[in-house]
């Protein structure tokens, strides 16, 4: 599993520190990225299985990052996680391949990365 | 006697600027000395058809006695000459015994040194002023020659009674005017109604010369506090007499009076008129006014026209006070208005707020995944007691209850779902556009309006509709830093594959968006504002998108914006909707 490689996006520190921890308990490897921007520049020197890329960013917002990364990379696999669910069910019009709710339950989270990994 | 002369000295007379009993009274003298009469008098006709023995030539000696009774028209010589508007003569042999209302022995006593009288009646064609008497103890016989000359000059004494009336007439109707029309100021201005009172009654007093007066106004018509005022002192005597007036006034909705009598210190006695009328407006009664006034004591026939005076007051006051009531309920209405249309702005605001509240939950969430999580994470890594588990259960249980309240808020924030309805479009802008009236941020900036008034319903949750509109119309505000124009047109289109849609469109002049951000303004969190949610715009687009419409823009870099709202007309057929 250690071969299974992770960027967890969030400008909040402790959330990132949060995912990685329990990522990694998972068996994951695990990076971060402040922001959108530095999602892309890590995405385009490194290639990830999954990215966990929160929506409201400074610097640049995660959609914006999300169609960045999708442009140059249309197989990278891209997880929307925002703590705002009102657009859970818009995700689809985005070009992310799935939508988890941040809870501090992250067993969603981590089911969600599994079926992903998966299939 | 040269006629001419006599007639010429008496129109001199007549014509000059004397005042009426001068006049009239030099006139009685020419008459006595040019033609002989020891006696020249005349009666006037008052308002109560009654005659008053009123002026006199010098050397008269009868008018002390006549002046103490007055007679009716139609009795004695005098009213008949009254009654039927032609002249008598007599003389001391077939002088009939009634001279005027009376037989009375004075009289009788005196005539009996005159030899000739001539009863002369004032009058024009249609009214008579009354009645001119002469007596000569030294004549005999009248000429028919003097009697055409006697009509002559009767005719011009009727002439200086009846300019005379006229000139009273008019001179009290004016001032009547001017009473109504300084009342009809003060009625129409804003004055506080005790103000208003105490305004009325002074103007009254002063065209009435009235003792006292009194209003009362009932306050249950307008707000609380005392409505009464009262110019001048009621006389205790008269307190009663007031308040019995007053009720019997109220009770009947009629004017009633009173006349009274008092005594002053040189037991003179003096008479006064109490009046009250209703202040009514319809069958309602507002009020009442009260008036006393003292009767002059020489004015015989007072009294009998002035009732009419205190109604005009009183219907003037009415239409004051209806004014004044309409000024209260309107202002209520205003207040009602302005209270009604601060809780509408209050509720748009609170669809915004939710956008806020979006966000504020979006902050506490974070941490509370952090705490939430992290405790998990501890929970996992110690070894704990009982005591110790329960504890990180605690904080636990308490995470994920706060984070269930969280989701529910938003739940509640995103959507009260409310059926939709049919809408008119433009009318929901208008009702959109009114919330700015009175907003200070909106003074410089023009809306221009292009409505199609024949546009159809549309099928939609108004609220939300009008949600999406007061977020582009306030961008669309924000854009030109709230100075420039914003156009709003409404449309029908049809697009080619046959769907029709309404299409609002709103235009800023603010300079077009910057085209790196045009991309993403429906981003949920984009935002350019430094206030900004970034949630105004994505909602608006979820909310039309959800409507089966969609959100077009036109931008124009360096001129402005211009967003297109597509709504698709929709048809109820059996309560289903369908496209």
């Amino acid at each position: 599993m250690n071969d299974v490689k992770i960027l967890i996006v969030d400008d909040e520190e402790n959330i990132r520190f949060l995912f990685k921890e329990e990522l990694e308990e998972e068996g994951y490897s695990v990076e971060t990225a402040t922001n959108g921007l530095e999602a892309i520049k890590k995405a385009k020197e490194t290639k990830y299985d999954l990215i966990v890329m929160d929506i409201k960013m400074p610097g640049m917002d995660g959609i914006q990052a999300l169609n960045e990364i999708k442009n140059f990379n249309k197989e990278q696999m891209v997880i929307l996680c925002s703590a705002y669910g009102e657009f859970k069910q818009d995700f689809s019009s985005w070009i992310s391949d799935a939508y988890v709710v941040k809870s501090s339950d992250t067993s969603e989270l981590k089911q969600t990365i599994k079926s992903m990994l998966t299939t | 006697m040269n006629p001419v002369e006599f007639l010429g000295n008496i129109i001199e007379v007549s014509h000059s600027n004397l005042e009426i009993s001068s006049r009239i009274n030099a006139i009685l003298n020419i008459i006595s000395y040019n033609m002989d009469f020891d006696e020249v008098i005349v009666f006037t006709s008052d308002n109560d058809k009654r005659l008053t023995c009123k002026y006199k030539n010098q050397k008269s000696v009868l008018f002390d006695v006549l002046d103490k009774y007055r007679c009716h028209i139609g009795e004695g010589i005098i009213g008949s000459v009254a009654q039927k508007r032609t002249p008598q003569y007599f003389n001391d042999k077939n002088m009939p015994p009634r001279f005027g209302c009376l037989f009375y022995s004075e009289i009788d006593r005196l005539l009996e040194k005159y030899k000739i009288f001539a009863f002369i009646p004032l009058s024009d064609d249609s009214y008579i002023y009354g009645v001119l008497v002469l007596c000569s103890r030294s004549r005999h016989i009248l000429m028919d020659a003097e009697k055409i000359l006697l009509s002559i000059v009767s005719r011009e004494i009727g002439g200086v009674l009846r300019t005379n009336d006229l000139l009273l007439s008019s001179k009290k109707r004016i001032s009547e005017l001017a009473t109504l029309s300084e009342l009809g100021k003060v009625l129409t201005s804003n004055l506080e109604l005790q103000m208003l009172l105490k305004d009325i009654a002074l103007i009254i007093a002063r065209a009435l010369n009235a003792l006292f007066i009194t209003i009362k106004i009932d306050n249950t018509f307008f707000a609380a506090g005392p409505h009464k005022y009262t110019y001048g002192n009621i006389y205790p005597q008269f307190e009663h007499y007031v308040n019995n007036l007053e009720q019997k006034a109220v009770q009947d909705k009629k004017t009633v009076s009173l006349i009274n009598q008092l005594h002053d210190e040189n037991d003179v006695s003096i008479k006064y008129i109490l009046r009250s009328t209703p202040i009514m407006s319809k069958d309602k009664v507002l009020g009442i006014i009260t008036i006393c006034e003292r009767i002059p004591q020489k004015d015989n026939a007072y009294g009998q026209n002035e009732g009419y005076l205190i109604n005009n007051f009183a219907s003037y006051i009415t239409n004051g006070l209806e004014n004044i009531l309409l000024n209260i309920k309107l202002k209520d209405i205003i207040k009602e208005l302005n209270s009604a249309q601060k809780r509408i702005i209050e509720q748009e605001k609170f669809k915004c707020l939710g956008e806020m509240t979006a966000n504020i939950a979006h902050e506490i969430r974070n941490p509370l995944v952090v705490i939430g999580g992290f405790t998990k994470r501890l929970a996992k890594k110690l070894h704990m007691n009982q005591t110790e588990s329960k504890y990180i259960d605690i904080i636990t249980n308490e995470v994920s209850r706060l984070e269930a309240i969280l989701n529910d808020v938003l739940n509640y924030v995103k959507d009260t779902p409310a059926p939709f309805e049919s809408c008119k479009i433009n009318d929901c802008i208008d009702e959109v556009l009114y919330l700015f009236s009175t907003d200070t941020a909106w003074s410089n900036t023009q809306i221009l309006k292009d409505y199609d008034n024949n546009l159809p319903s549309v099928i939609c949750d108004m609220q939300q509709i009008k949600q999406v509109l007061i977020n582009i119309i306030i961008n669309a505000n924000e854009a030109m830093d709230g100075k420039g124009t914003i156009t709003i047109k409404t449309e029908k289109t049809e697009e080619a594959n046959g769907r029709q849609y309404v299409v609002v469109s709103i235009a800023d002049s603010g300079g077009g968006i910057d085209p790196s951000d045009i991309n993403n303004i429906f981003n949920p969190f984009f935002t350019t504002k430094e206030r900004g949610t970034g949630l105004g715009l994505a909602i608006s687009n979820k909310i039309i998108l959800n409507h089966g419409g969609k959100i077009e823009i036109e931008n124009v870099v360096g001129k402005g914006a211009k967003f297109f709202i597509y709504l698709p007309v929709k048809t109820i057929k059996n309560g289903e909707v369908s496209i």
